[in-house]
């Protein structure tokens, strides 16, 4: 019984720290903490339910070890700072009024198209209209919009090129040749494509453009034969 | 706060507490059915145990294993229950060396297998 009690703390603590070092993207609306013991539980529960040839109680005494835990850990949580950060990890700033912080994307284990599909579920379009978009500890996501950010979004904006790579089916939709973005990009000093972060498009001409560990530009160019969308 | 700790204190002394009895427990229940299997190997070595001796034997564990059964997972409950019931018919045909046989495979079951249950670091990993 001790036996079992040592070996469902181990593996609480084990999956906790594999659960934070896998970030945020492996969270959703949970604690680190509270997300491992969602998995745990049901697996204690069932196996001694199903597997007659294990006594009842080894499922009992596991389950109530992570009730134990999970008070302990709320009571960390709530109590010390420091032990909360390391439980339950810190929010996490991906863009400010600079553009997107990659360094701290990456950190989550997330890249660009993760932070503009987020952007999307917020209801925020266009990566110019946010100042301020954090990942919550839990794995939520917040965002801060400019004032007037409604009329920043009156045109769907596709990724052209992110992470030093175009977006050979966005181009298509366009139907705009890649050539032309290049050129953008070569007059914005940026000369090599791997240097590019994100350039996203919309359909009135306005391109978002962030060079890795530069600041965003909003750009305003005339597509060519007159495309809009 | 007071009821988190309350709740946690409570569970942690249950835990501790359930876990120093079926230390205990199982122990004594293992020791006592050695010194029982002690006795028919004896008898056995000696050429004078009966079928009565190998029952009485076989009674006393199904008593015991009866709250055995909480503790243990039940597949270590069943190799003791298949050795001791090949011991009784050996006994029972008067084939001593093949019930001394099983005999030693119980004796060798009831030392090793409490040691299973504690917390040492093979065990736990």
């Amino acid at each position: 019984m001790v036996l079992v009690v040592i070996r469902t703390a181990i593996i609480f603590f084990s999956l906790l720290v594999i659960m934070r070092l896998m970030g945020k993207r492996q969270i959703g609306e949970m604690q680190p903490f509270e997300l491992v013991i969602t998995l745990l539980i049901a697996e204690l529960a069932c196996i001694p339910m199903a597997d007659t040839s294990i006594p009842l109680l080894y499922g009992i005494i596991a389950v109530v070890t992570i009730y134990v835990l999970h008070e302990v850990m709320t009571l960390l949580d709530l109590k010390l700072k420091p032990v909360k950060a390391f439980i339950s990890g810190k929010p996490a700033l991906v863009m400010n009024k600079d553009g997107i912080d990659d360094s701290q994307l990456k950190r989550n284990n997330l890249d660009v198209s993760d932070l503009i599909e987020s952007l999307r579920t917020a209801g925020y379009f266009s990566l110019d209209c946010v100042d301020y978009a954090l990942y919550e500890s839990n794995g939520q996501f917040s965002a801060l919009p400019k004032e007037n950010y409604e009329s920043l979004q009156t045109s769907l904006p596709v990724v052209i090129a992110a992470n030093g790579e175009f977006d050979r089916k966005n181009l298509e939709v366009t139907g705009i040749p890649q050539t032309f973005f290049e050129e953008v990009l070569a007059r914005e000093g940026i000369r090599k494509l791997k240097r590019v972060l994100v350039l996203t498009a919309d359909g009135t001409g306005k391109l978002y453009l962030q060079a890795k560990g530069k600041k965003c530009r909003v750009l305003h160019v005339a597509y060519p034969n007159g495309t809009s969308w | 706060m007071v009821k988190s700790l309350t709740a946690i204190l409570l569970a942690a002394a249950l835990l501790f507490g359930l876990g120093l009895f079926e230390w205990g427990y199982v122990e004594r229940q293992f020791c006592g059915f050695r010194e029982e299997l002690m006795t028919l190997y004896d008898k056995e070595e000696a050429e004078t145990a009966t079928l009565e001796d190998a029952k009485a034997v076989r009674a006393a564990w199904e008593h015991r294993k009866e709250d055995l059964h909480v503790w243990i997972p039940h597949n270590d409950i069943a190799r003791i229950d298949d050795y001791l019931s090949e011991t009784v018919r050996y006994v029972a045909e008067g084939e001593h060396e093949l019930a001394l046989a099983k005999l030693e495979v119980l004796l060798h079951l009831t030392e090793c297998l409490p040691g299973t249950y504690r917390p040492t670091p093979e065990n736990i990993f």
